[in-house]
């Protein structure tokens, strides 16, 4: 919503209230300043007056003016067609300093001296107000010649652009801005002034017959005029220019600058082209609530606070009109409307959020621009339909008020700020009055609302801050520790030099397809993308990440670590949490230690990375499958005994259609990540021994096979093992060399060789049996 | 004797000290030999000659020892000068990396609120009719919903477009006194300069008996919220409007670019708007079935509130992963 300073002015006295105050009184009642704005003429830009006006002698578009500039006359050539219509126009003098720069110098053009330029509006940095240069009327003020244009309040206006909240259609035009604007600075709002002049003896009723069907939950008020010649002043297409409004035709332009004005909606019929007969026979119909329609001779208008058909509409030649101010609630508009497929005009934006219910105020403010610029006949009186309203009834407890702002405010005050805001007061007593709620407050309904009304006016910052006494609680819950976990993963993970990503939401369909991954079922996928490579849930972080590390990539980054933890969803729709790890390039920084040749990521390094992300895990053989698992260099990973994802490096493919260096990915369900509760082994005080034993196994048989093996022995004393060498050449064919190194250690004595021995042979022994395995 | 010490301070290794010592106080060395003619000095004389002889023998050690230390230390010394390095050649060998700058502030904010007993809540991100805007008092075709272009599914169902489900389902599981906050994803269907169609909003709900909580209770909470966040800035109370609460505000801080003189960034007005809250509407507690009861609820956005600390000029960088972003952050 746009309000231009002279226009509020019309409403309300604005004297002594500075721009800065304005601003500051906005935003304090809630009508919150977008920006403000004031238009600053150049200095030599004057009224003038032309004199004459001919023809040039030798370019055709172009005219030669006599112009009067108050300390002289001027010979200006002006290329603006319209400038044989003009008698007072805006000229800018030589030496004029234009926007951009643009400087007013003494010109020939095509021999013809010109000393000046005759100004269009938005040579001057003013909105377009249409075609041509300005034509200069009494609308702006009194007009002198060689008066500074800038000089003129209604040019060098100031407008404030609000942005309005959703409940607030009350404020979508000037004259309801002034009313809350009315309230917040103590001053009354003007009475606006309307006398009856020119009216024709003969009453609307005379003319018209309204004729209602079903029960018309709308308000309806028209007026019939035959006009016979019209024309605008040049302040309503400036302040629509103002307001953003583009101008249009004539009657169009006095219809939006009514209802921009006083929030009603108001139409006009075109009754000759609809081809009325003599008495015109007017049908408003609803058939379904909220829906009400407006037809004359069975030929349709309008839908009320919805659209009005082309047909109906005035053209520059219409001579009988019928003005039409309507209002309808909007929730029972907009519930009506929704779903259904009419074309909704301009005014819909209003209606939808609350047009102004005060029907005469916009038809007299209407009639009043009419009358002063037209000739024609007015008939007497209103034709009304009212629909059967009901008013809203509050009861305002001061107490209530008290406990939702948590300050007293005095009860006379709070009705003092009620009346001012329009509220109707019908009862007092004690610590309550009831309230009416005016009707333009469509949105006011309980207590609640009331107290809003109450802090928008005192001003919150009038309002002391009180610390809320509360009583402790345990509020640690699971949602908590996942999230304090998830936090010290994340710490971890930065650690290890993984940088943290966030990506969307969303993934490209075709793209999880074609890697083999789950896709929502199709009567489960998003009815509106925003794009086509957003068009579905994600079902892994992982191709988001690659997308990463690609752009990355191209910004020329050498080695790329990153992770992500957050929600994927499978072809149901199921929400899950994953924790996924990338990464791309170098192992390790370019450096003197490489001499800037650092080895690219292998499986073991970034094992290690995730190691000390997730803490200690197994790795098997990979039971996944997608289109980034490399078939031979992958693994799922087992925590605690739980498969909870996999590592693999990327599938050289893959690699190579992203155009990215070596690299490692992992993905893995928080679920099975959250931490289980330890209990700590006892340590033993006595001495172990580590002792190396090297065997001869199957090329094929996985390290795993011989771990099982030797674990399923359950050996006391056997601490741990862990491979430290493989080994194969020729002479070993398909066999290998695993070198395994063993802890041995007892709970309760220093281990003698015998005791050694018996673990090594029996390891050996069970070797033989499970793996096949010979001493090498 | 004169002799004996030059030999010894003409050593100039711990090795060749090693012989002047054998030479001297070895069991073949020079003193010994000395000692040894003790036997042949006749008695009276015997007291003066030992006395002499052990005296210079003192004199002799102190001089050894003193040039034992000397050499020890410079041998120490060039061995540690052997290992020297050029240091500064490492200090960048650091691989460190970084929390998103969006999660790192998320974090703080929720560090903040569970400081003051808050629980930390949280929901599902496909959500339904109900949950995300009929209990929050934006019944179907409200205007207010038009604020908020939502992403739907074929089946019905929606991506919440912010987390206040969590506040509808939180007061659905469980009984007041609530004290809660519910940070996460949200989403709307909308993308600029500055907006993305996924940014992470943290929500607060607090719920106590009738007449407990009032409005002056949030201006408490929140203006201590935004010191703790961005320092000493002025905090403003602006009245708006929320389908969900009732009265609403929105919350501004003075500028930090600017210090509310006006700049690019506030848009002249020497104000950054951060935050919205209020007094929760009476139709969402009738929509849960709480009766008697009264509560605040505020909601902001993340990546606001690190774009501002931060000074990231640019929303949608934050989602593109760039390493010389997200390594500042180291």
């Amino acid at each position: 919503m746009i309000v231009v300073k002279s226009w509020l002015s019309e409403f309300i006295d604005l004297s002594g209230i500075s721009d800065e105050k304005l601003y500051q009184t906005f935003n304090a009642i809630g009508l919150e300043v977008d920006s403000i704005k004031t238009y600053e003429i150049p200095e030599k830009v004057v009224v003038g007056k032309i004199l004459s006006c001919e023809k040039h002698p030798d370019a055709d578009k172009l005219n030669v003016c006599q112009v009067d500039v108050g300390t002289a006359k001027r010979q200006i050539v002006c290329g603006a067609a319209n400038v044989v219509d003009a008698e007072y126009v805006a000229v800018a003098v030589v030496g004029a300093k234009l926007p951009g720069d643009f400087e007013i110098k003494f010109a020939t053009l095509r021999g013809v001296d010109s000393e000046g330029m005759i100004c269009a509006s938005s040579e001057l940095g003013l909105p377009n107000t249409g075609k041509g240069i300005m034509i200069l009327d009494e609308s702006i003020g009194a007009l002198k010649v060689g008066q500074e244009l800038g000089s003129y309040d209604k040019i060098s206006d100031t407008i404030i652009e609000l942005e309005l909240t959703a409940n607030r259609g009350d404020c979508l035009s000037i004259h309801g801005v002034a009313r809350d604007l009315g309230v917040a600075l103590d001053r009354e709002l003007k009475h606006f002034e309307y006398t009856i002049e020119n009216r024709e003896k003969l009453g609307i009723a005379r003319m018209v017959d309204i004729h209602t069907k079903g029960t018309v939950e709308a308000d309806l008020c028209y007026t019939l005029s035959t006009i016979d010649d019209i024309s605008v002043p040049y302040l309503i297409p400036l302040r629509l220019g103002m307001v953003g409004i583009e101008p249009g035709e004539d009657m169009e332009n006095y219809l939006q600058y009514a209802t921009h004005a006083t929030g009603v909606i108001l139409r006009a019929y075109d009754c000759k082209r609809l081809k009325a007969n003599e008495r015109l026979q007017l049908q408003v119909t609803s058939q379904e609530r909220g829906i009400v329609t407006v037809s004359m001779e069975e030929k349709p208008l309008s839908i009320v606070g919805v659209n009005q058909t082309k047909e109906s509409m005035t053209k520059e030649n219409s001579r009988l009109l019928l003005f039409e101010s309507s209002y309808i609630h909007p929730d029972l508009l907009v519930e009506a409307v929704a779903g259904k497929n009419y074309e909704k005009d301009d005014f819909y934006y209003k209606t939808s959020r609350g047009s102004e219910p005060a029907l005469t105020l916009g038809m007299e403010y209407l009639s009043s621009l009419l009358e002063k610029r037209s000739i024609g006949r007015y008939y007497e009186g209103y034709l009304h339909v009212d629909s059967p309203w009901e008013p809203v009834n509050i009861s305002v407890n001061f107490e209530e008020i008290a406990a939702l702002i948590g300050q007293k405010i005095e009860g006379g005050k709070i009705a003092t700020i009620l009346k001012n805001l329009g509220f109707g007061i019908h009862s007092r007593g004690g610590e309550k009055i009831g309230v009416v709620v005016p009707r333009f407050r469509h949105d006011i309904k309980n207590i609640q609302d009331v107290a809003e009304e109450i802090v928008r006016i005192i001003g919150i910052n009038n309002i002391d801050a009180k610390p809320l006494e509360i009583i402790e609680a345990n509020r640690l819950n699971e949602t908590m520790s996942h999230y304090v976990f998830r936090k010290a993963l994340r710490q971890r993970a930065a650690a290890t030099g993984l940088h943290e990503n966030i990506s969307y939401l969303f993934s490209d369909r075709n793209k999880l397809e074609s890697y083999g991954f789950d896709t929502l079922q199709r009567e489960l996928d998003l009815t509106n993308p925003i794009a086509e490579e957003l068009n579905t849930l994600r079902s892994t972080i992982l191709v988001n990440l690659l997308e990463t590390v690609k752009r990355n990539v191209n910004y020329t980054a050498k080695s790329i670590g990153l992770f992500e933890t957050g929600a994927v969803f499978d072809a149901n729709r199921e929400q899950k949490e994953v924790l996924s790890l990338i990464f791309s390039g170098h192992n390790t920084v370019e450096s003197v230690v490489n001499s800037g040749k650092p080895e690219m990521i292998n499986f073991a390094a970034f094992v290690q990375k995730l190691g000390a992300v997730i803490g200690s895990f197994e790795l098997l053989e990979c039971s996944y499958h997608n289109g980034l698992i490399h078939p031979y260099q992958s693994a799922d990973i087992y925590c605690r005994g739980v498969k909870c994802g996999y590592v693999s490096k990327l599938h050289p493919v893959v690699q190579e259609d992203y155009g990215i260096y070596d690299t490692f990915i992992a993905e893995l369900e928080m679920e099975a990540l959250y931490p289980k509760h330890i209990n700590a082994e006892v340590i033993s005080k006595f001495q172990g021994v580590y002792k190396d034993l090297s065997v001869v196994i199957d090329k094929e048989t996985p390290y795993h096979q011989v771990k099982e093996a030797i674990a399923s022995l359950e050996l006391d004393t056997l601490k741990k093992w862990y491979p430290v060498d493989i080994y194969e050449d020729e002479t070993l064919g398909a066999q290998k060399s695993l070198t395994i190194r063993f802890f041995i250690q007892s709970m309760d004595k220093t281990l003698q060789e015998d005791d050694i021995e018996s673990v090594m042979s029996q390891v050996m022994e069970k070797l033989e049996q499970a793996c096949q395995a010979t001493l090498r | 004797m004169k002799n004996l010490e030059e030999k010894i301070i003409q050593a100039d290794s711990l090795e060749s000290l090693e012989k002047v010592r054998v030479e001297l106080f070895g069991k073949k060395g020079l003193l010994a030999a000395e000692f040894s003619k003790l036997k042949n000095i006749p008695g009276p004389e015997k007291k003066a000659f030992a006395e002499g002889l052990n005296k210079n023998k003192a004199a002799l050690q102190t001089t050894f020892d003193d040039r034992y230390e000397l050499l020890k230390q410079e041998e120490i010394e060039k061995m540690l000068k052997e290992e020297a390095i050029d240091v500064s050649l490492y200090g960048t060998l650091a691989q460190k990396g970084a929390l998103h700058p969006v999660m790192e502030t998320m974090d703080k904010i929720i560090d903040y609120f569970v400081a003051l007993n808050f629980s930390v809540e949280s929901g599902p991100m496909v959500e339904d009719d109900f949950h995300n805007f009929e209990a929050l008092n934006l019944p179907k075709f409200h205007p207010a919903r038009d604020m908020q272009d939502t992403f739907y599914f074929n089946d019905g169902g929606l991506l919440r477009t912010h987390t206040s489900p969590v506040q509808i389902r939180t007061m659905l599981e469980t009984k007041p006194p609530i004290r809660m906050i519910a940070p996460g994803s949200v989403f709307r269907r909308d993308y600029d300069l500055t907006h993305t169609p996924m940014f992470h909003q943290v929500e607060g709900l607090v719920v106590d008996e009738k007449g407990k909580v009032s409005f002056a209770n949030l201006k408490s909470i929140l203006t201590d919220f935004l010191h703790t966040m961005f320092g000493d800035v002025d905090v403003r109370f602006r009245p708006s409007f929320f389908p969900f609460t009732e009265p609403s505000a929105e919350v501004d801080i003075s500028c930090i670019f600017c210090e509310g003189k006006g700049c690019r960034v506030c848009s002249h007005t020497g104000w950054l708007e951060v935050l919205g809250c209020g007094i929760v509407d009476p139709n969402v507690f009738k929509a849960v079935g709480y009766e008697d009861v009264s509560g605040y609820a505020f909601g902001l956005g993340v990546e606001r509130f690190a774009m501002l600390i931060h000074q990231i000029p640019d929303l949608r960088s934050l989602f593109e992963g760039d390493i010389r972003l997200l390594e500042q952050f180291r």
